[in-house]
């Protein structure tokens, strides 16, 4: 049986820990350029040389071991705890050769915990332009450690940082900093206190405010023969020790690193000047977006059209060729139909992932979050509210859970209670088949009336969550002081493998993590559409027959009429009546109703159930987005989807909060029903008025 | 004998949909374990 041993990589964000990562287990991970994005830890296994196996754990990007924030505890604590299975035989320090002085900090400090401390140093393809040279044999002996200098992007001194990394056993694990440097006489009583204990881990133990709560620093202060200081003192001593790593890092770096201005080639500064200019980098931004949604309905139109119609085809076949029954129809009408239903938007989510990931990995992504933060803050929120709202397009899910790297507790509050409004992917399949129903095709200079309703879509969504935040920040009496530092990447091609990974990921979790939940609410909905209580719904066939004895409908009118008349007498249509008439004034019809229900599980089961229940008893073959067109108002004749009604169902889709997913996530974040519960009756409430005035207003 | 079976399965599919709807948004799922679980003399407990 081949060893296995834990790998920790650690490091600054932006330095490519998640390329090394990458590079290292081959695994899917998203890789971006914006502070805080690796929040959960992320696992992967490695072969090293000698059968060596390394179970590799990608940890949240901190810049130090002194923890401001919830992502970074997690660094801490791993750590500090032996006895974690996951504590690391070796902790892999990456650092980027721009910011190496920078990094080292973190370096140091986890070297003082006595762990075998590997630093690899990345982007080394970048020392060229910059006018870096490194002298790596001083370094490793005055840093006491191995040094594999990298570059993920040429996929360079991979195998060497593997060779390393095997070798763990060799390396030093002799401190860069002896802890009684930063005070004498306080470590000193320390160390007769706890004889038996690192002096740095207890240190970090007694600074730290988030990880460990005040009972574990009570335990050390309880001890008797030990007297711990203020708050200010310890603040002080943190500073000192600090300065003191410092000293040590520049020290290194005098001779080990040489930088010659006069070499390097910046362009970064040049770009850095337009991107985030006043004027030009909110009119570049736009334009990139336009570009994007403008991408988005061009390019995907022709596979849409194709899957569209070999479900169509495919659902015709189950039926011909199948033996008749209940199943056949279940597999004609409810699990195809459904399937196509979610299918049928991957080309589109996938160019919206590619056009995300492009910007992200090309460090455009982080000039917006600098450029946003202008405006954020005249509506109470931090820049770092940025990476939620825009990784809310993906999915509020972990945009939320993004929200961790907020110190202050209001802001992220605020943040997680709008982000739900931000335009996540699972609204897309709403926007896109709706606005297909009911925007005309034509175009205003050059762009598509459709492009242009789906970007409107994203900004209503946006400025829905700015505008709710701003009113959050005069309402929530939370005291709170925060921050904001972010830091700009380098430009660069964004890498193939990564967008090429993000896009891939992505994509199948839509479908795999969409697509499980639509196939059972498919099955469900098609049985309560098949299946109902009752003689009307058991003698469908006499009494349509009976009720047009009189007029000579053809045979396909008549089977029409009994599926039309069994599927109101349904399960689903009976449930559908009832909450009829509360959404009768938005222009919805009772079928509306049973995909706005059903589709609280997940925004995008709207298009599967609409695709079902209008599958049921229709024999034709026949696309989604033709059955929906066809589909007739029975209250107020005409077609059901019009213009009035589509754009009251966009606009309730901005705005409701129908995702049972999301208000889990907002309860486990918020740790209380409170804010989950308020979150989803104000946007219910608000999406219903705003709704109901559009249709009123434009029928 | 055909719709028997044909019926079987139609309810057989009904039945796993809905335990799996069920288990995903209704099932409490036991908490993960911290990452600080043990006494190493780390102070943290």
């Amino acid at each position: 049986m081949s060893k296995q041993i834990n790998v920790a990589l650690i490091g600054n964000p932006n330095t490519g820990k998640t390329s090394v990562f990458n590079a290292l287990t081959g695994l899917n991970q998203k890789v971006g350029n914006y502070p805080g994005i690796t929040v959960e830890k992320k696992e992967g296994i490695c072969k090293l040389p000698r059968g060596v196996k390394a179970h590799i754990i990608d940890l949240p990007g901190t810049y130090s071991l002194n923890a401001s924030s919830l992502d970074e505890n997690v660094v801490i604590e791993l750590l500090l705890n032996k006895n974690d299975k996951d504590f690391p035989d070796i902790a892999v320090v990456v650092s980027d050769v721009e910011n190496l002085k920078r990094n080292l900090l973190l370096f140091t400090q986890i070297k003082d915990l006595e762990i075998p401390t590997l630093l690899v140093i990345n982007m080394s393809d970048r020392m060229l332009y910059k006018g870096i040279s490194l002298d790596i044999a001083y370094l490793e002996e005055h840093l006491q450690t191995k040094i594999a200098l990298i570059s993920t992007r040429k996929n360079e001194g991979i195998d060497h940082l593997k060779n390393l990394i095997s070798n763990f056993k060799d390396m030093s694990v002799v401190p860069c900093l002896s802890a009684s440097e930063i005070d004498q006489d306080y470590f000193d009583s320390l160390r007769k206190a706890f004889p038996n204990q690192l002096l740095y881990k207890l240190w970090l133990v007694i600074t730290q405010d988030v990880n460990f709560g005040k009972t574990d620093r009570n335990q050390i202060e309880a001890v008797a023969n030990f007297k711990t200081k203020s708050k200010g003192d310890l603040k002080r001593l943190q500073q000192k020790e600090t300065i003191k790593r410092y000293q040590f890092i520049n020290n290194v770096l005098k001779k080990g690193q040489t930088i010659d201005v006069s070499q390097a080639k910046d362009l970064r500064s040049k770009l850095d000047r337009i991107l985030t200019h006043k004027v030009w980098g909110y009119a570049i931004f736009f334009v990139v977006l336009l570009t994007i949604f403008q991408a988005i309905y061009d390019w995907s139109s022709v596979p849409m059209d194709f899957i569209d119609t070999v479900f169509a085809s495919l659902s015709e076949w189950a039926k011909n060729m199948l033996p008749g029954g209940a199943f056949t129809n279940l597999l004609a009408e409810g699990i195809i139909p459904g399937l196509g239903g979610i299918v049928i938007f991957i080309p589109q989510i996938a160019f919206l992932f590619l056009f995300i990931a492009v910007l992200e990995e090309s460090g455009y992504m982080s000039r917006v979050v600098f450029l946003m933060d202008r405006v954020m803050r005249r509506f109470g929120l931090s820049g770092k509210s940025v990476v939620p709202l825009i990784s809310g397009t993906a999915c509020a899910i972990p945009a939320i859970m993004a929200t961790r790297n907020i110190e202050s507790w209001k802001e992220r509050l605020i943040t997680i209670l709008v982000t739900p409004f931000t335009t996540c992917s699972a609204r897309l399949p709403v926007y896109l088949i709706i606005i297909s129903l009911v925007i005309p095709e034509g175009r205003f200079l050059g762009l598509g009336y459709q492009a242009l309703t789906l970007m409107l879509l994203y900004l209503i969504g946006f400025g829905t969550a700015v505008v709710s935040a701003y009113i959050l920040n005069k309402i929530l009496k939370i005291k709170s002081k925060t921050f904001f530092v972010v830091e700009m990447p380098n430009y660069k091609l964004p890498m193939f493998k990564n967008v090429a990974l993000t896009v891939i990921e992505k994509t199948k979790s839509f479908i795999f993590g969409a697509g499980k939940i639509i196939l059972a609410i498919s099955i469900v909905l098609w049985f309560l559409a098949s299946y109902g209580p009752g003689d009307k719904f058991d003698n469908a066939e006499a009494i349509v027959k009976s009720e047009y004895r009189t007029q000579h409908l053809s045979k396909e009118e008549l089977q029409q009429k009994i599926a039309s008349h069994k599927l109101e007498h349904s399960f689903i249509g009976i449930t559908g009546r009832a909450i009829e008439p509360a959404i009768r004034p938005l222009g919805y019809d009772w079928k509306i109703g049973i995909a706005l229900i059903s589709s609280f599980a997940a925004r995008e089961v709207f298009v599967g159930t609409l695709a079902t229940i209008y599958s049921v008893g229709s024999d034709e073959e026949e696309t989604i987005k033709n059955r929906m067109a066809g589909e007739v108002n029975h209250i107020l004749g005409g077609p059901l989807f019009t213009f009035a009604s589509g754009i009251s169902l966009l606009l309730f889709y901005a705005f409701a909060m129908q995702c049972m997913s999301t208000l889990a996530i907002v309860k486990r974040e918020t740790n209380s029903w409170k804010w989950p519960v308020l979150q989803l009756v104000i946007m219910t409430v608000f999406a219903y008025i705003v709704a109901l005035i559009a249709f009123q207003f434009l029928k | 004998m055909n719709t028997i079976i044909q019926n079987i399965l139609v309810f057989t599919a009904m039945a796993f949909a809905i335990s799996f709807l069920v288990k995903k948004f209704f099932w409490k799922k036991s908490k993960a374990k911290k990452a600080c679980g043990g006494d190493d003399g780390c102070g943290c407990h």
